[in-house]
């Protein structure tokens, strides 16, 4: 197991029409070696973070298999939320992904005001967001397209 | 207009439905004609769900027919009806129709919807089991979405196959053998990219042995989609009593006769459609007692937790059934 980051790295060994098990880790707590897909071919991949290339890897990956594959992600949950949400735009079903989720990690909150996403560390209730720079308070609304917390201005209401 | 005088009242299950006019039929083969329906006073028709169907009345009884259009604001609906010779009699009622015959028919019912997400439709087919599939072609090629057809067929008696074949071009593979339909089935469900759904019609055998194929295959649940028209021959089954718990009544089910049919005959009016276990319309809810679930309506999980039955087709494990009626 080495890390990739560029999509041809992702597909190395990976036979067109792959219908095995792909187990992707992220980061310094992901590990998928604890998992056992059984009797299935299993291709392993690592990522230190879902950056954009490691993302094109991972969907290289997916797009050179076929319906029958699988899919395990495991590391802290931003990452792995972004791979999943990647993982059903490519047309993986919830079924066919398994998450195995660090227990903390930093969150990642979408702004709804300028679209972008910010990356929060800590369990905070606010945090600023770093497109707009508008206060954003944190809901538990969590979207799986985006892999990301819904937040909002948490003071539109008061007068300036 | 033979049939509309037949029609001396509306059935329940077509009822403030569409009375529509037949204004073609037409032979696709010796036992399969196709029956187009309008609007008397020419209006458009409903639009509706690819693989929906139609529930249309033949003198007292029902039956329900797949429609074959794409469903995108449809000025016309057709069916396409297999002559059963020993069925309950409405497909050979349908036989009889002529131009310019009045039936009463529900508005389209879907059951059998394609996955708007898909990038891909495997399309797969089995005698008369073509006509919602062609449906699901359509739309598909309507909204430009690929799809692939797989379409089984004894020789001389495929109904629809120019259709399908102008429609689908190098898409569409036929074949007039289980062999031969071995080889591209499995060729086809070990190649298909991510966003692919299955969709397949036909003898309730066929379809298990295509399903449990894909599933052996690595095909999740979710990208399987199945329409059942015509349920396996089911034996006459054992003699049970159930008790009707809100009426107070018990009443004896000998064999050979269903429960629902034995609930009608002592005057309870169950909502009813298919009386073959397949569209879920006569559930009745079970206090007590295991039933023998026969139906292809209810889930595994929901035929183990024993609270739901079919009354159509299900009888009873126990000696005793108690039911909330």
């Amino acid at each position: 197991m080495c890390s990739m980051s560029m999509p041809q790295a992702a597909v190395a060994g990976l036979e067109p029409g792959f219908r095995g098990v792909i187990c992707a880790s992220f980061g310094l707590t992901g590990d998928t070696a604890g998992y056992d897909p059984g009797a299935q071919p299993r291709h392993e991949l690592h990522f230190d973070a879902a950056t954009p290339a490691a993302l094109a890897g991972l969907r290289s990956a997916l797009e050179r298999s076929n319906v029958g594959v699988r899919l395990v992600l495991s590391g802290p949950p931003a990452e792995i939320r972004a791979a999943a949400a990647l993982a059903a735009d490519c047309g993986l079903l919830d079924e066919e992904v398994t998450l195995l989720e660090a227990l903390a990690g930093p969150r990642v909150i979408y702004c709804p005001h300028c679209h972008t996403t910010t990356i929060m560390q800590g369990d905070g209730a606010e945090v600023e967001c770093q497109g707009c720079a508008t206060t954003l308070a944190v809901t538990d609304h969590f979207s799986r397209r985006m892999g990301a917390y819904l937040g909002y201005s948490a003071y539109a209401e008061e007068a300036s | 207009m033979t049939i509309t005088a037949l029609q001396s009242s509306v059935h329940p299950a077509v009822e403030g439905g569409l009375r529509l006019q037949v204004t073609n039929i037409s032979a696709q083969t010796d036992s399969i004609s196709s029956i187009t329906l309008v609007d008397p006073s020419g209006g458009r028709l409903p639009s509706y769900v690819p693989g929906s169907h139609l529930v249309v009345q033949y003198g007292s009884g029902v039956n329900a027919y797949s429609l074959t259009g794409s469903g995108n604001a449809p000025s016309e609906y057709i069916i396409s009806v297999l002559r059963v010779d020993e069925g309950a009699g409405g497909s050979i009622a349908m036989h009889q129709l002529e131009v310019g015959d009045l039936v009463f028919v529900s508005y389209p019912r879907s059951a059998f919807a394609p996955v708007s997400n898909a990038s891909h439709h495997l399309l797969v087919a089995a005698g008369i089991g073509i006509t919602p599939i062609l449906s699901h072609a359509r739309a598909a090629s309507d909204r430009g979405t690929t799809s692939s057809l797989i379409y089984v067929y004894r020789p001389g008696a495929g109904a629809h196959v120019d259709e399908a074949r102008e429609l689908m071009g190098s898409a569409l593979t036929e074949c007039g053998d289980r062999n031969s339909f071995q080889k591209v089935l499995t060729e086809q469900l070990t190649t298909q990219s991510l966003g692919t759904h299955l969709y397949v019609c036909g003898p309730v055998d066929f379809m298990d042995s295509v399903l449990n194929q894909a599933r052996e295959l690595g095909w999740s649940q979710a990208r399987l989609h199945s329409e059942a028209f015509g349920a396996a021959e089911l034996d006459d089954g054992e003699p049970f009593t159930v008790n009707l718990v809100r009426s107070g009544v018990k009443l004896d089910v000998p064999a050979g006769v269903s429960l629902l049919e034995t609930l009608e005959k002592a005057g309870k009016t169950i909502p009813n459609m298919c009386r073959k276990g397949i569209c879920g319309e006569c559930v009745l809810p079970v206090l007590r007692g295991t039933p023998q679930h026969r139906d292809l309506y209810l889930t595994d999980e929901e035929k183990a937790s024993n609270t739901t039955m079919m009354c159509c087709v299900s009888r009873s494990e126990d000696p005793e059934l108690e039911l909330d009626l």
